[in-house]
């Protein structure tokens, strides 16, 4: 058989060649199309392919005290991402993890689910990774294709403070609040930035700007090595920002005010900057962190003591008795007051069919303006507040600030009350409000509402005689000038005269205020606040000069009864702290 | 006897063997573009060890040129057998890469029998074809051809090899035609294949049907077998599904991938994305030897064997890659027309075998490293890395040598 002749139709010898021939052009142009055609397209896909840009996280600025001491600091942690697109097997790689870090697998789903941006965006694991953690994952990069990680500054708190309302706190910007994000282009999934207090108003300042760096990677998104095609770009740290607070001051008045609902402001009149700022309960600074519990924070969040509200701010408080000042001024500087005249105060005050208590129950018996204002007596000012109106007294209070933000450099602030007239038509109606609202309003009572900030800035322009610079922390703001025009420099200096007999005088009420400092003269006043909540609030609001160096305070204790028992003593230890050593004085009035 | 082999030589189509050493060539100084800047023992280099495995090639080589015609037409069916036998022994060992296609022999590379395979089947077709020359007017004559290459073509399928098991089949068509099949049939053997496939879509299913109804129409047979020839194909069509099932994950997966690339970027998409990113990359001519980005990164997969085209693509560019093919289209045409000359219907049926296998073989490596077909994971003929297939592919040469000489000594 193997004879067998060949007799191949030349039409089938044709077509086979002819089919085989197709083939090869068809190739040809497609190569053609690819590499001609195509070429610039490709070139360009190829050069990119080949490099992986690696952002190096620039660590945020420091917050500093006034002399230096760091109050947040950096420390470096590690990040664990993973490119969805170059994972091979996913569980797999999540088992692995959780085996080197003790991690559950779960936690890695959810954060994975969380933070997924795209095929080969890196989609953030987990965080907070320790250098342990880190070699052991280290050990199975081999099978980990897709998995790295980055070196990332977290926030830490060295201090004994915590200031944690003041200091703020900074969160991950992820893809809800991006959108929101005015300055989008600045930021990445991933990245801190500056949500609550100093961390959030001075966030251009402490935030660095990331460097980069350009790896060669394999087709398995294995790093091969540095490029030497592309130069590395260094991070920028953010700048330090140093703040006015004196800690071993705000450290002292921390651990003092532990157990209580209570807020004390200690400041530099002259200046306008914060020496401290407590807000009592508060919260561990590193709260935000990220390393809560959900137990800690069930804790925090039902807590009735609200420790997450910044009471300077955002606490809103009847000033009591520390308003008469505006009252006081008001009248002496119309003239609509005689300063010998003497009232007759038996503890009661009728007025129509309703009766006004004194907080003295016996009555303080005789009174003159001097007097009336250093035992607190209430009688004396619902006599005399009636020669004013309530929109002259209230636009007294206005031009000190009550009712307005004081802009104090912490990202937000509540705005108080100060009821006028139009605001009492809108409240009871036209004909539903009479004196007697005025009569309590002028001793710190009813819809008048203030936050303890507000008072710092009112006491500090008592302090300085009308024109105070603005409030702040940073050390370098410039403060603009607070200024109230309405009162001449004699009602200015009568006013300070006394309210230094609230703390000098025998029977003054504010007397515990005084640490008794030879060349130490303070000024202030207490207040005790009714509120519907129990036990009134204690206030003190004064000042302190010795050698031209000039110190306010404002404390304030929820229902913490009478102002001139619980609130001055505490404003004493603030005076006695500043000015009985010399050391700490230097360290309080240095620049 | 060198006398013989000698003359022998001289008789031969020296052209063939001139192109097959420029394709080696061409092969060895890609693999050590690819194998420089890698560090290690240089047996652990693919350049050596591809240079070490022509040794091997050569003597097979010689062996296959100078094996008598008769020879080889007498023990094709017993080689054949034996051949079933070898592709069945890989699955008694253990698994290479999750596959069944490697012979562990004792030496520190595998040996793929499935590569021999291809043209054992081809010689064993051109016996049983030429040996019933008179039949092929039948259909029913083309049934026990049909399953001479089924046999093996579907256990290498189940090694899993769906490239080696596609190039086993290919060549059975080609060599009916040849031997005068009618076109009808052959239409009616591939008419259930296409509508497999076409069937996952309705449009492309429905202009399927049309073109059967036209084509059964033409040829005019009697009217129960036309009924039963279109239905029968619907039918299959209807049960794709179920087939389509019964695929391993990768191979559905590969299928897929070549309607929408997009599919699995990691995986066989990945690689077609960066072998072509790497051919359009490289231009007229190239980035040079030794330059290629996309090889010396690693980005192309399996670029030593089956994906040895990106890398000649990049770094030498367009010229390169026409020359390449020109030199394969000379030496698959070449044989075509020896085979069309040849005056033994045996010879000339191997010679045609052997000459689609290569050109199944160059379409399919050259098509997918550019995404024209799916990823088969097939080699390119004495250009890739790899043994076996060097070895095979050089005794497919002897054979086109050996067979086409003119016959005079029977």
């Amino acid at each position: 058989m193997l004879k067998a002749s060949n007799l191949i139709p030349q039409k089938r010898f044709l077509v086979i060649s002819g089919v085989i021939l197709l083939l090869m052009i068809s190739l040809v142009s497609r190569f053609f199309y690819l590499q001609i055609y195509f070429h610039e397209t490709y070139k360009e896909k190829a050069e990119v392919n080949r490099i992986r840009a690696i952002p190096l996280n620039a660590p945020r600025g420091l917050i500093l005290d006034r002399n230096g001491e760091i109050i947040v600091d950096n420390y470096p942690t590690y990040v664990l991402t993973a490119i969805p697109g170059e994972m091979i097997e996913k569980r797999k790689n999540f088992q692995i993890i959780s085996q080197c870090t003790g991690i559950d697998t779960s936690i890695l789903e959810v954060n994975y689910k969380k933070y997924f941006r795209g095929r080969f965006l890196p989609a953030r694991l987990a965080k907070d990774l320790s250098f342990d953690q880190l070699s052991r994952i280290e050990e199975h990069k081999q099978e980990l294709t897709g998995i790295n990680y980055i070196q990332f500054p977290e926030r830490y708190f060295p201090g004994k403070v915590s200031a944690a309302h003041l200091l703020g706190y900074v969160k991950e910007v992820d893809k809800v609040l991006l959108q929101d994000l005015n300055e989008k282009e600045k930021y990445l999934y991933g990245d801190l930035i500056g949500w609550r207090g100093l961390e959030k108003v001075y966030e251009d300042r402490l935030r660095g700007e990331k460097g980069i760096y350009f790896v060669e990677v394999d087709a398995y998104g294995r790093e091969l090595g540095i490029s030497s095609d592309y130069q590395k770009e260094n991070p920028i740290p953010g700048k330090d920002l140093r703040i006015s607070l004196l800690i071993p001051l705000q450290e002292m008045l921390e651990n003092i005010l532990d157990g209580y609902r209570a807020v004390v402001l200690v400041s530099l009149p002259k200046t306008g900057e914060m020496l401290s700022m407590v807000s009592k309960p508060d919260y561990p600074p590193d709260l935000f962190t990220g390393s809560t519990t959900v137990d800690e924070w069930q804790n925090i969040i039902s807590n009735p003591e609200k420790p997450l509200l910044n009471r300077i701010t955002h606490g809103l408080y009847p000033p009591g008795s520390t308003l008469k000042m505006i009252t006081a001024m008001m009248l002496m500087e119309k003239g609509k007051i005689n300063y010998s005249e003497k009232i007759n105060c038996n503890g009661v005050y009728e007025l129509g069919d309703r009766i006004f208590r004194c907080w003295k129950e016996m009555g303080h018996g005789e009174m003159d303006l001097e007097q009336a204002i250093a035992q607190s007596c209430n009688v004396y000012f619902y006599h005399v507040v009636q020669r004013l109106s309530i929109d002259e007294w209230a636009n007294a209070c206005d031009e000190f600030g009550f009712g307005k933000t004081t802009k104090i450099d912490l990202a937000s602030e509540a705005k108080g009350v100060v009821p006028n007239s139009a605001y009492m038509n809108k409240q009871y109606g036209h004909w539903g409000w009479s004196k007697g609202h005025l009569l309590n309003l002028s001793l710190g009572q009813g819809e008048l509402v203030v936050t303890p900030i507000q008072m710092m800035q009112f006491i500090n322009i008592l302090a300085m005689s009308g024109t105070a610079p603005a409030l702040h922390l940073a050390k370098d703001k410039s403060a603009v000038m607070h200024s109230v025009k309405r009162f001449s420099q004699q009602t200015w200096k009568r006013m300070e005269k006394y309210m230094r007999k609230v703390v000098s005088s025998t029977h003054g009420t504010g007397k515990r205020a005084n640490p008794e400092i030879t060349g130490l003269k303070i000024a202030g006043k207490t207040g005790t606040a009714q509120n519907p909540h129990g036990e009134p609030h204690a206030w003190f609001i004064g000042y302190g000069e010795k050698d031209n160096k000039l110190v306010s305070v404002v404390v304030l204790i929820e229902n913490g009864g009478h102002g001139g028992a619980t609130a001055a003593p505490i404003a004493g230890r603030v005076f006695d702290f500043l000015f009985s050593s010399s050391e700490s004085t230097k360290l309080a009035f240095s620049l | 006897m060198i006398q013989l082999f000698l003359q022998k030589f001289r008789e031969s189509t020296l052209s063939i063997l001139a192109i097959t050493l420029s394709l080696t060539a061409v092969g060895l100084i890609t693999l050590k573009s690819i194998n420089t800047g890698h560090e290690g023992h240089y047996l652990q280099q693919s350049f050596y060890k591809q240079f070490f495995f022509l040794l091997p090639a050569v003597i097979a080589f010689l062996i296959a040129f100078f094996i008598p015609r008769h020879t080889i037409h007498r023990y094709i069916y017993g080689l054949y057998g034996v051949m079933i036998l070898m592709i069945l022994i890989p699955f008694l060992g253990t698994e290479i890469a999750s596959t069944y296609r490697w012979i562990d022999i004792g030496l520190p590379f595998g040996f793929q029998p499935s590569e021999l395979a291809k043209w054992i089947v081809v010689i064993a077709l051109a016996r049983y074809l030429s040996d019933h020359n008179l039949e092929m007017n039948y259909f029913t004559a083309s049934i026990f051809p049909i399953i001479m290459v089924l046999i093996p073509a579907a256990i290498i399928l189940n090694q899993p090899d769906l490239g080696t098991a596609i190039i086993i089949l290919v060549p059975v068509l080609p060599m009916l035609y040849w031997v005068g099949a009618r076109p009808f049939h052959l239409f009616l053997m591939v008419a259930p294949l296409v509508s497999i496939i076409t069937a996952f879509h309705w449009i492309s299913f429905a202009v399927w049907a049309a073109i059967m109804l036209y084509v059964i129409y033409n040829a005019k047979p009697n009217f129960v077998f036309s009924i039963t020839t279109f239905f029968g194909n619907i039918f299959l069509g209807l049960l794709s599904p179920v087939l389509w099932g019964m695929l391993k994950g990768y191979q559905q997966k590969r299928i897929l991938t070549l309607f929408n690339p997009e599919i699995d970027p990691l995986g066989a998409a990945y690689q077609i994305i960066q072998s072509k990113t790497a051919i359009g990359a490289g231009g007229w001519l190239g980035k040079g030897w030794g330059q290629g980005t996309q090889t010396h990164l690693k980005f192309l997969p399996v670029q030593e064997s089956d994906f040895i085209v990106s890398v000649i693509g990049e770094e030498f560019g367009f010229i390169a890659i026409l020359l390449l093919v020109t030199l394969f289209s000379v030496l698959i045409l070449r044989t075509l027309r020896l085979a069309y000359n040849i005056d033994d219907r045996f010879s000339s049926l191997v010679l045609l075998g052997l000459s689609t296998i290569f050109a199944a073989h160059v379409f399919v490596n050259f098509a997918m490293t550019v995404g024209m077909i799916p990823v088969k994971g097939l080699p390119l003929p004495f250009v890739s890395y790899g043994g076996t297939f060097l070895l095979s592919s050089y005794v497919m040469v002897a054979f086109i040598m050996n067979l086409s000489i003119d016959p005079k000594d029977y």
